[in-house]
Formats: C-alpha cells, structure tokens, sequence
C-alpha cells in the first residue's frame, strides 16, 4: 500500500493541492527506483564492457587496457562480412516489425473485440501458449514445416505443384518468418489493451456522420490505435534485432546478422573487444533506428503518442 | 455482445486467422512430437503416448529446472511489475523533456543481445566482488533488466491520452487521493500492467542467452536444460517439457479469468 | 575477495609451520601467486576415501541428460563417500568464466572440456594444475591408455572418433574416404558445422591437412569448404542429427558416437569413419591451480574415481563414449559397432596443434563465415 500511496501524494503534489502536507513527494521519485536499478546493474556493466571495443583486441583479456584504438571500429567498417551485417540486421528488424503489425493488428483488434469472456479467453490462451514455448524447439517446429524436405515442400511437391522444394529456409525469407513467430504475440498484447480502450461509439459516431466503415477505421480507430502501435513495434524492433538464436537456426549461418558475430567473439573465440565493438555498433544503430521511427511516428499521429 | 463481433470486418478475420496459423503451426508440431511414442524427436510421429512426459516427469533435472524457473520468473515479473509501472506513471505524466529520453533509456537492455548482457553483468559481478557471480540474486537482477522494459512499454502506452481531469473530477466530487487513483488511473492502466506481467512472465522463463553467464550452480533454468538436450541428444523430453510450460500459460490464463468474472459476479 | 584472503590466511600458518621454501618465499616477499602455488603442491591423493569436511567442490560439465547420469552414477555416492556438496554448472562456455575472473579466482575446480576451449583457455593463463602433478595424484592413471595424458594440458576420459554420419538408404555407393564429403552428388545435401563447434575446427584442420601441405595450409581449408558450398550450416550435432533424420542432409561430419545412437533409435544411418587423419572428440578435465587444498584433493579424488571401469562402461552403455581404461571390456551397443578397446585400436589418434589453431582463429572464423554466408 505504501507505493500506492506514493504515487497518489505524487499526483496531488503535482496538481498543486495538499501534497506539502503529505511530505514533498516529486513526481520523479516513482522513476527513481528503476533508474538507479538501471544505472548501477545496466548501463555500469555494459558500458565498462563496451569501453573494451577501444582497447586492442587481444584473445581472452577482458580488463580494459588502456591500448586506445579504433582498429575494432575499423575493421568492421572496412569488410562487407561486417558492414553489411549491420544494414541486414536493421533492415530483417524493420521487415518483422512490419508485418507483425500487418497481420497482428487484426488478430489484436479481433480478440479486442470479442466479448464473449469463453472466446476471448480461449484467443488469449492461443497466442499466451505460442509465447511460452521454448524459442529452440518452437524453430525446431518451423523447421520441420519450411525445410527443404519440409512439411509445405512436401505437401507441394506430392500434388506436383513444384518439382524442386522452394527455398522457405536457409535464408533471409526464413529468418523473417521465425523472428515474426516469435515477436508477433508482443505485437498482439501491446495492440489489445489499446485498442479495447477505444470506445466504440468513437467509431459510430464517425459513420454516423456519413463515414463507410474503412474510413471510420482509418481516420478513428487506427490513429487512436498508435500508443498500442508504436510501443508494440518497438518491443518487436528490439526483440528482433537482438535475436541470436533465430537467424542461426533460421538462417542456416548464410544469414549473418550482428548477433551471430557477437556470439561468436563473445561466447566462443573470446575476442571480447572485437566483440564489444560489435555490440556497441548495433546498440547504436538500433538507437538510431528507434529515435528516427519514434519521431516519424509522432509526427504522422500528430504529436499523439 | 453478438453486435459487437460481426462488426469485426471480414478481412480482419481472415487475417487473425492466419495470424494465428504462423502463431500455432510450430506449436502442434512440438507438442505432437512431445506426445511421440518413437525413440527420437520427430514428425509426423510415430505414434503417440505419454512417453516422453512421463521421462520429463520423472526427470529430476528437467522437472527441477522447471520449478527454478517457474520460481525465478516469478520475483523477476513481482519486481519488474511494481518498479516498471512507478516509472511508467512518471514518464507517461512528467512534461519534462527528459521522460522521452528516459523512455528510450529503459527500453536499452532488450536491444542488446542477451549475451552481450550476461557478460557484461557476469564481468561486472566478478570484478567488483559483490558476491553476485552464479547467484539467485545476480541473475534476477539480470532477469528484472530485461522483463522490466515490456512493464514499463505497455504500462506507458495504456497512459498515453489518458486525461489526468478524470482523477481530479473525482477528486472534486469527493474521492480521496487513493479512491480516485484507484477507481480511474489504476483501471485504465489494468490492461497495461496485466499485459507487462505476462511478458515480464514469459520473457523471464524463456530467457536463455544471458543466463549463459549467469546461471547459478545445480540450478538449471528450463531453457538452458532444453537447449543443452536438443543440442547432444536430439530427444522428445524437451518437446515434452514444452508441453507443460504451455500447461502453466494455459492453466494461469484459465485462473486468471475466473478469477476476474468471480469478482464480476462477486460485484454484482 | 572472501576466499583469497582466507587463502593468504591459511597459507600462512601453514608456511610457519615450518616449510622452509615457504619461509624462504615468504621473506623474500614473493606475491600471493606464489605462495598459494607453494601451497597447493603440497596436495596429494593416494585413492583412498577420506572425510571431505562438508567442503564444496566446484565442477563444470554439460547438462540436461549428462547431468543426470553423471549424478546418478558418479556424484550422489562421491558426496557420500567424501562427505562433500558438488556444485554442478552446466552453463557453458567456461573459457568467458575463467579469463573474467582470472588464474587466481577460477570459478570451477574440475571442469570437463572438448580440446578447442580447453587449449584456448591454457593459453590464457596460469589457470590449471600442470598435468603431471595431476597424473602423479591419480592412482588410476597407470589404467588408462597414453593417448589420454599426451594432450599436456588434463586428461582425457572418454572419447569418440570424428567421422561422416550418412544416410544408408539415400547415399550409394557408401562414401569412401574423407574426400568423398566434395562429391557433386552431395551438393547441398552435405552438412557441416559453424566455426565455434569444435567438429567443424577439426574438419578444417584435417581439411587443410590433406587437401594442402599440412595442417597449417590454411589456404587449402578455405579452399575446400568453398568446394564444399553449397552444404548446410548447423551450429550443434542435435541440429544436424534432425536434419540427417529429416533427409535434409544426406552426409554430415559427426562423431561415431552420436552415429551409434541414432542407428540404435532406427534412424537409417551410418558412420563412415576417417582412415587419413583420426581425431577424436574427446571429454578431457583439468584441475584448476589456485584453489583450497581441500577442493583441490577432492577433484583428485573424483577424476580418479572418473577413470574407474564402472563409469567408464556406464558412459559407453549410455552416451556411446568409448573408455580410455585399458581394463573397460566394451559394452554390447558398442562392440556390435565394432568398436574395441585395444591397444591396436587406439593407436594414431591425431590431435591437431590447437595452439596454432587458436593463433589463427580470428582469420579463420571471418573467412569461414564469409565463405558459409555465401
């Protein structure tokens, strides 16, 4: 009861009321815990190990240095096996947010909207259980179905639609498919609350006043729609552009994203500042990815987000 | 309650339906394989049984590790919930230009790779001699880092538009501070704090690449038991330990909602 | 900081009384290292059961299925006997966890290897026991074959041999030899691995070894497994045992011991084992250096308890490992594979020079991952 409390003094507070009285609570201190959290456990830790990606790159030292350099920056900048990692990895991320929003809006919008607590539980139950499964195994089973002798090229190649089995795997097709598998339930559960939030007469008004049914949708539900929709592909963006296991299995090691080549210096051959520099470029890629979403996105909701 | 579901467009549908196909396939596929009466993971099986549930049952690693990390996502969502959401009221109210900032501030930790993560904690626990390498306490400091950005994305969300004169109109008419935030803010943001848990939940029990480093001895978090079998042997027990944590999602989602038409009813 | 300082502690009351190359060190003002190495050779095991004191002793090995039967058939009664908790992590990789904390701070005592990490690790520091002060603590080590000490880093317990798997009713004639993997009927149907599992860095080696001069041709490997494209890449052999199930890959590099096991579920497979070259994947444990004497006597005790013919039958009967004890008679699964354990049998197992591997890696996993990606 004590945080309850918090926040309720913190609103009066601000609202200019009696919240002297109540003992000078400022509205930062809700952020406060998990801010220190996050500076002392996240950015203190990674940023001592991504001081690592100016220090010369040495097998198995993970004390920094002192060896300034750029050598680390360098090389990626300067081998396509590298450079053109980080422009798939962003552009896979993009594609996934994308078509997680394109087919899980309407999933979001259908569970929203049914009422009948026995079918919405069940829906929810659906895309909960799809979450849960394990990430290895649940490829395993989108191996099964996109291998070559896969279920679908199997399916195809008995009725003689195809001769050869079409490339559903080893590739960037592949690996798309699997990261939306696994991102698209964040799409779908960001959407919901949103979208329910929404009061339908908003969206009768709107056609009362001579709106087809599309157009009420697009001009009312889908900007209202956008808190739901930028949060969800944001978590997806990340999900996705983070992901190590997915393009390995996925992609079958011909789809190199920038989490393979951190894994690989990290994990395995110990290069940890080779690693690190890595890690630094696609945190700040990703950072740039999302400032420059989120400010295109605040612009076409006009300032509603 | 029927007006409101055929006013769900027909393209909609057809598109959820498919959405849930990509959703669902992978899924009947494992659990058929978990329910395979052969000797190896495969499909289609090769006939069914309890097989492999009953050797995920009677495996003491496999059903300890599922308790371990049933009980570690569980602090790690309780926390996650109660930090991400004060910080959530903040960023969703304050109108000071620095709450965008510290809204892409909390959502760092799931834009870095897992294992980027786990060493960097593993590398910082071990220098600093906090004591905090290979245990529960470390790893879920690392497990609130990653599920807290979900509680805080959803809780921010469900804010956002929400017209803070609600409350005072409340309050005007006679509501005590915490009545009004419990009736109106607490309500709105219901369905962002639920939807945190349930990712904080599930990206905590999934979470494999950080607890590389950070997994603490003869404890075995789920997934680190699963990937390590599928990678030497390639056998159904993982597919069967599937089975039960969807079992969890299943039977938590069912008490969940009864729970809530209990306090329906219950109200009315 | 709890554990080293307490080290210094102990050492010292040990030192005075009356080591005198302690005393010695000590007056001269040798560092800790030093000290703590004075100490720790003073460890023995003789192969008796002794009062462990309740004291921990740390392992790393693998998990999941390995984990239950190393403590089903090994563990619970080790405790029992040397009245000690082991704590079991099975989170690998262990170099990352070494080289954090460094020689003085290992975070295991007895840790289970495959060779690549193993030598990369040794080469990063002071971190192991030097093996003949291991082997001199071992009185099962005069049981075991040479091959398992001639590493110079720990000891090898329990091995397999490197091999092709094949499907027996989609490839014929049966491949041949190791080259047989650059057929062009296996254009996409071959499989091999990504860098960092060590079958793949044993392929390549042999790959360069007998495509080039030596093994140190590396221009020889790339070669080959730009040949070898197009293949499929997998990152561990469960992956590639699916795939070999599912008829996705037709001929993939294995060990035979996974091949045995898969023949025995009914899968239509084979091993094709390489006569050119014969390196072994093997399971290899070394004592860390600068850990308690009582620790260090306990992870004596249980490698020395690990070469035993009980555990050595058990790893063939359940993993399919062959034993590196000269006295294991070879366990049914086995033997009907022809597998042997005899002197004959073991001799030229080919362990590639790792030292220059691991030199080489950084070059060798950039152009390898470009040759794979295509």
């Amino acid at each position: 009861m004590a945080l309850a409390e918090g926040r309720t003094t913190t609103r009066i507070r601000k609202h200019g009321s009696i919240a002297e009285a109540l003992g000078g609570f400022r509205l930062w201190w809700l952020v406060l815990p998990a801010f220190l959290f996050f500076l002392v456990f996240f950015i203190a830790p990674v940023m001592s190990l991504f001081a690592l990606a100016f220090d010369k790159p040495v097998a198995g030292v993970v004390s920094f240095a002192g060896n300034l350099t750029l050598d680390n920056f360098a090389r990626i900048f300067t081998r396509p096996l590298y450079y053109l990692a980080i422009v798939r990895s962003v552009g896979i991320a993009a594609v996934v947010a994308v078509i997680a929003l394109a087919i899980g809006y309407p999933l979001a919008y259908v569970i929203a909207k049914t009422e009948h607590p026995g079918r919405n539980t069940l829906l929810m139950i659906l895309v909960l259980s799809s979450m849960q499964l394990d990430t290895v195994i649940r490829m395993y089973g989108l191996m099964v179905l996109m291998g070559d002798q896969g279920l679908i090229n199997g399916a195809l190649m008995s009725i003689g639609l195809i001769e050869k089995p079409l490339p559903l795997m080893y590739n960037t097709f592949g690996v798309v498919v699997g990261l939306v598998q696994i991102a698209l339930p964040f799409m779908i559960l960001s959407l919901i609350g949103i979208i329910k939030a929404i009061h339908p007469s908003l969206e009768e008004a709107a056609r009362s006043l001579g709106a087809t049914r599309a157009e009420a949708f697009w001009r009312v539900t889908l900007p209202l729609s956008m808190p739901g929709i930028l949060a969800g592909s944001l978590l997806v963006f990340a999900l996705s552009v983070s992901s190590y296991v997915v393009p390995a299995l996925m992609g079958g090691w011909k789809v190199m994203v920038l989490p393979i080549h951190i894994y690989q210096q990290i994990a395995e051959t110990g290069r940890w500042q080779f690693g690190s520099a890595v890690a630094v470029v696609l945190f700040a890629t990703s950072l740039m990815a999302v400032f420059i979403y989120h400010k295109a996105a605040v612009r076409s909701a006009g300032g509603r987000t | 309650m029927m007006r409101e579901e055929s006013a769900i467009p027909l393209v909609f549908k057809v598109i959820a339906g498919f959405a849930l196909v990509v959703l669902l396939l992978p899924l009947v596929i494992v659990v058929l394989a978990g329910l395979n009466a052969g000797d190896y993971l495969t499909f289609p099986p090769q006939g069914l049984s309890l097989r492999w549930v009953k050797s995920f049952l009677s495996s003491p690693v496999f059903l300890s590790a599922y308790f371990y990390s049933f009980l570690l996502a569980l602090c790690a969502t309780l926390i996650s919930t109660v930090v991400g959401t004060l910080a959530a009221l903040y960023l969703a109210r304050s109108s000071s230009k620095t709450s965008g900032a510290m809204r892409g501030f909390f959502m760092l930790p799931i834009v870095l790779p897992g294992v980027v993560l786990g060493l960097a904690l593993y590398v910082f626990f071990t220098t600093t001699d906090i004591g905090l390498a290979r245990t529960f306490p470390g790893l879920l400091i690392c497990h609130v880092l990653v599920t807290c950005p979900f509680v805080i994305a959803t809780v921010t969300a469900s804010l956002v538009g929400f017209d803070i004169s609600l409350e005072e109109a409340a309050r005007s008419l006679g509501a005590s501070p915490w009545t009004a935030f419990r009736k109106i803010t607490l309500r709105i943001i219901a369905p962002g704090i639920s939807a945190g848990c349930i990712f904080a939940f599930i990206v905590s029990f999934g979470q494999f690449e950080t607890t590389l480093f950070l997994a603490v001895p003869n404890h075995e978090p789920l997934p680190m038991a699963m990937y390590i079998s599928l990678r030497y042997k390639f056998e159904p027990t993982a597919a069967a330990a599937g089975i039960f944590a969807i079992a969890l999602v299943v039977i938590s989602t069912i008490v969940t909602s009864r729970l809530v038409s209990l306090r329906r009813v219950f109200k009315a | 900081m709890k554990s080293t300082s307490k080290g210094i502690l102990s050492t010292r009351r040990g030192f005075l009384k009356g080591s005198a190359a302690g005393a010695l060190a000590l007056g001269t003002g040798v560092n800790l290292f030093n000290i703590n190495h004075a100490w720790s050779q003073d460890v023995t095991y003789d192969g008796a059961v002794f009062d462990g004191g309740g004291a921990t002793l740390r392992i790393a090995e693998w998990g999941g299925f390995w984990q239950e039967i190393m403590r089903k058939e090994l563990l619970d009664q080790f405790e029992k006997d040397f009245n000690c908790k082991i704590a079991y992590e099975s989170s690998f990789p262990w170099f990352p966890k070494f080289v954090a904390g460094g020689p003085q701070k290992p975070p295991f005592a007895l840790v289970n290897w495959n060779y690549g990490e193993m030598f990369k690790t040794a080469s990063a520091g002071d971190f192991f026991t030097p093996l003949d002060e291991v082997v001199a603590n071992l009185p099962n080590a005069k049981l075991i074959w040479p091959f398992a000490t001639e590493n110079g880093v720990g000891v090898t317990w329990s091995y397999s041999r490197y091999c092709y798997a094949y499907r027996t009713d989609l490839v014929d004639p049966k491949p041949a030899n190791f080259k047989s993997f650059w057929e062009e009927k296996f254009a996409g149907k071959r499989g091999a691995y990504i860098t960092s599992n060590g079958l793949q860095m044993d392929f390549f080696i042999a790959a360069c070894k007998l495509f080039g001069k030596d093994q140190y041709d590396l221009e020889a490997g790339y070669e080959a497994m730009r040949k070898a494209m197009p293949m499929k890449i997998s990152d561990f052999t469960g992956n590639m045992q699916t795939l070999l199930e599912r008829g996705e890959v037709e001929l993939a590099v294995q060990h035979d011991a996974e091949v045995y096991q898969q023949m025995d579920k009914g899968i239509k497979v084979a091993p094709m084992l390489w006569e050119e070259v014969k390196p072994i994947l093997t399971q290899t444990k070394t004592v860390s250096r600068y850990i308690e004497p009582m620790e260090k006597k306990l992870a004596y005790a249980l490698l020395n308890r690990t070469l035993e013919t009980k555990l050595q039958s058990v790893m063939g009967s359940t993993f399919y490992q062959r034993p590196v004890n000269k006295d294991v008679v070879i366990t049914e699964n086995l033997a009907s594979k022809g597998v042997t354990n005899t002197a004959d049998s073991v001799a030229g197992y080919w362990t590639p020079d790792w030292k220059s591997y691991n030199e080489n890696e950084e070059d060798i996993v950039e152009t390898v991952n470009g040759i794979f990606a295509g």
